[in-house]
């Protein structure tokens, strides 16, 4: 009976370890970005967002209707990735059909010959996935959101968003393989994990 | 006994009638340039997974089995075909552009793994669609050696 008692103590408390230790780093960069908030206080903008490596927005001279058609774009790609991290297909759908519309109606023309090359890149991927992810469940609609995002990356990196944009990754995703995503705010809001683990992830860049 | 003798003989001229629904034929013996072969190497052995497994959905090369001459079942299968082909045409990957084609690969790797493809509706009816775990492999080696080609901008005309 003792023996018994031991050694499940002996497991637990491996277990607790195994499972704290991801937390206890967390813990700790948690604690040193407290440390620096109070140094820089009365700052604007606290240490951690000026830490993040920022990305600049490739081209400037984009045409006013093709950047409008691009911020919408990108808000319906948040609308779905928002949708997913509270778990919700039905939103997604919704997200991801808006999507396609704005990708149907987007007048090409207007593009420099450089500029229609990437969004040529990205167009037929970027449409595939949208309408997977209007007519599949939430795991498959995952799959998809994570190569959409790829896309939507390469988009804003290109013609900007019309807001900061963040640039997360989840290295847990796909049996660790990971994946990445956009976010309009710093906070991490997992859309892969979704309530499993809605702060499993970390802010790689910001793109302004 | 009467109403019962009607419906049989009406359900009879039914299967008859439907016969002649018009069929679509997806049959073409050339292969184009933008088929797969001639953008991407394709070893033997891959080549002839994707000719028992996937080709009969996803080209324009469609083997019929004897059933698909008798309706409904023909409809069926043209419905398959043109779905298959809408994601996924062999014949016509070279024209995908090259994130898509990346992302394709991905996805016939992810199909194999899950077991969602080959659809298991065409496994029960196709022996040899039914993948040997070391064919499934050699498929899988194929899908990660031609992204990471894919990566690095190479394809088969630049190799």
């Amino acid at each position: 009976m003792k023996k018994i008692f031991f050694v499940s103590i002996a497991i637990a408390s491996i277990v607790l370890v195994a499972c704290n230790n991801s937390d206890n780093n967390k813990q700790a960069e948690n604690h040193d970005m407290d440390s620096m908030k109070k140094d820089s206080a009365g700052q604007t903008t606290s240490m951690e967002e000026k830490d993040i490596k920022t990305v600049a927005v490739a081209y400037t001279n984009v045409d006013p209707k093709i950047a409008a058609s691009i911020n919408e774009i990108i808000d319906h790609y948040l609308h779905v990735k928002n949708a997913l991290a509270n778990d919700n297909g039905e939103e997604a759908v919704k997200g991801s059909k808006a999507m396609s519309s704005t990708l149907g109606k987007i007048d090409k023309s207007l593009f420099t010959a450089e500029q229609k090359k990437i969004y040529e890149e990205n167009e037929e991927d970027l449409k595939e996935h949208a309408e997977h992810i209007s007519k599949s469940k939430i795991e498959h609609q995952r799959e998809h959101f994570s190569m959409m995002s790829e896309d939507v990356y390469a988009l804003a990196k290109a013609f900007g968003g019309g807001k900061t944009l963040y640039h997360d990754h989840c290295p847990m995703y796909n049996n660790n393989k990971g994946a990445m995503w956009l976010s309009e705010t710093m906070e991490i809001k997992n859309p892969y994990m979704g309530s499993k683990m809605p702060k499993c992830g970390k802010v790689e860049e910001k793109i302004q | 006994m009467r109403v019962f003798k009607k419906i049989v003989w009406g359900l009879l001229i039914l299967l008859v009638l439907i016969q002649f629904i018009p069929r679509s034929i997806n049959k073409s013996d050339k292969i184009t340039p933008t088929d797969i072969v001639n953008n991407y190497r394709v070893p033997d052995q891959v080549q002839s997974v994707l000719n028992r497994a996937c080709y009969d959905c996803h080209s324009n090369n469609t083997r019929y089995p004897w059933y698909a001459h008798v309706q409904p079942f023909r409809l069926l299968l043209d419905r398959h075909i043109i779905d298959g082909k809408e994601e996924l045409n062999f014949s016509e990957y070279g024209s995908y552009s090259k994130k898509r084609q990346f992302n394709k690969l991905k996805s016939i790797g992810e199909s194999l793994e899950e077991g969602t493809m080959p659809l298991k509706s065409y496994r029960i009816m196709h022996a040899d669609a039914r993948l040997t775990e070391a064919e499934k492999a050699v498929v899988l080696k194929w899908v990660e050696d031609t992204r990471n080609l894919i990566v690095e901008g190479k394809s088969k005309t630049s190799l």
